[in-house]
């Protein structure tokens, strides 16, 4: 049996600013992850970080401890790889005061 | 050649396999299974539906742009942990955002080798997101399902044709729960700058009827997170492009008045055989529509 795997858009074209959280993504079944974000413009201002999240039911939140810079350039992406999530994730946005990111966010799951 | 008798043994037997094999016993195919999806094996093909676009990816129609991917699920609860599926342990789960009105689509694209009769089963449940203390009834708005067809380049008529079924549990707080269906889509917009590409909104949320006879009680459970799963079937002729049957657990429907949403040919679109899922919210909260397994069979 081949391992499944699946590559998950779960923020498309969207401009962040501030405090904000990608829709919740399920995926128990998966051992390994890994999450990226894509600068489709160039940022304004510095964009600050992604944080990634777990949940024991997809209502409550908790960091999982790994973080990373958003990009700033366009066509930019930066990344986090992720094990022993149990079976939901989501990214944290945490930007400064007038910053700003047109983004797209993956994740990339593997069995 | 073979006679009367030879069919009658040749369906007899295939009755046999189909009712001895557990994965299949609960579907009623027609002969030739096109696809069997048996979400604990995976996606099996099915993915979010992307809005059209031409040179730029903010002209796609917001509707469509808020769409996301489908998930695998447990259908794991805050209260009681994993629930499961129907068989197995996981589900396709199409989730809507936390808004009102909003809508997701999950979506397989296949072609069709005849026009004939096709069938479409599959077990399916909805819920909303358990996030309160409360039945939670009527946060879901609807969920459904249809087909998207278009005939062949060597067919006589070119036309592209949508026949789009849901079930409206409930609408604007109402529990109302009535199976519907569409014969008007909104007006086409085209995109970009190269004149190839349009767009239109089959699933708005505007131009349902009422299916006759459609009102229906699903079971939904005394709790907002026990979930029951239940069995639809919708038949289709491709060859005269008109519904044929629709049942829904122990209940079947008339559907002598059902028309679908009919459109000109487009240029890219021969044979196109798309299943598609959906499901919208009434409130400002998620609507999950899950799927434990579909079959789409035809007689050819």
């Amino acid at each position: 049996m081949l391992r499944e795997s699946q590559s998950a858009v779960v923020v498309r074209n969207e401009v962040w600013r501030g405090c904000l959280a990608s829709e919740p993504y399920e995926a128990g079944w998966a051992q390994e992850v890994t999450l990226f974000v894509l600068a489709l413009k160039e940022s304004i201002g510095a964009p600050g970080n992604a944080h990634v999240e777990i949940s024991p039911d997809g209502i409550h939140w908790a960091r999982e401890g790994t973080s990373f810079a958003l990009p700033t350039r366009k066509d930019a992406v930066t990344f986090a790889r992720v094990g022993h999530f149990g079976n939901w994730l989501r990214l944290a946005i945490e930007m400064p005061d007038g910053a700003e990111l047109t983004a797209v966010a993956t994740i990339h799951t593997k069995a | 050649m073979q006679t009367p008798e030879d069919t009658g043994q040749t369906e007899a037997l295939r009755r046999a396999i189909l009712l001895a094999d557990p994965k299949l016993s609960r579907f009623d195919p027609l002969p030739r299974i096109i696809c069997f999806d048996d979400f604990d094996q995976g996606f099996c093909g099915w993915t979010q539906l992307m809005g059209n676009y031409e040179n730029d990816i903010d002209c796609v129609t917001p509707s469509y742009a808020q769409h996301t991917q489908p998930m695998l699920s447990n259908l794991t609860t805050w209260d009681f942990g994993s629930h499961g599926a129907f068989d197995g342990t996981y589900a396709l789960k199409i989730a809507t955002r936390p808004r009102a009105g909003s809508r997701n689509v999950g979506i397989k694209r296949l072609t069709f080798r005849r026009r004939g009769p096709i069938r479409l089963e599959f077990y399916f449940t909805f819920k909303p997101e358990a996030n309160e203390l409360r039945l939670s009834e009527s946060d879901v708005r609807s969920v459904g399902f249809g087909y998207d067809l278009q005939v062949g380049d060597g067919d006589a008529d070119a036309f592209r044709i949508m026949p789009q079924v849901r079930f409206l549990n409930a609408e604007h707080g109402e529990h109302v729960q009535k199976w519907q269906f569409k014969r008007e889509t909104t007006p086409f917009r085209s995109l970009g700058t190269e004149n190839k590409t349009v767009t239109h909104d089959h699933l708005a949320n505007e131009n349902w009827l009422d299916l006759p006879g459609g009102h229906q009680k699903l079971c939904y459970n005394e709790i907002p997170t026990k979930v029951n799963w239940h069995y639809a079937c919708f038949d289709f002729d491709l060859a005269t492009m008109q519904a044929t049957g629709f049942r829904c657990n122990d209940r079947a429907f008339d559907v002598g008045t059902f028309e679908s949403i009919r459109i000109p040919a487009m240029r890219n679109l021969w044979c196109m055989l798309n299943i598609f899922f959906f499901a919208d919210t009434d409130i400002d909260k998620r609507t999950f529509f899950y799927l434990d397994s579909v079959c789409l069979s035809g007689e050819f």
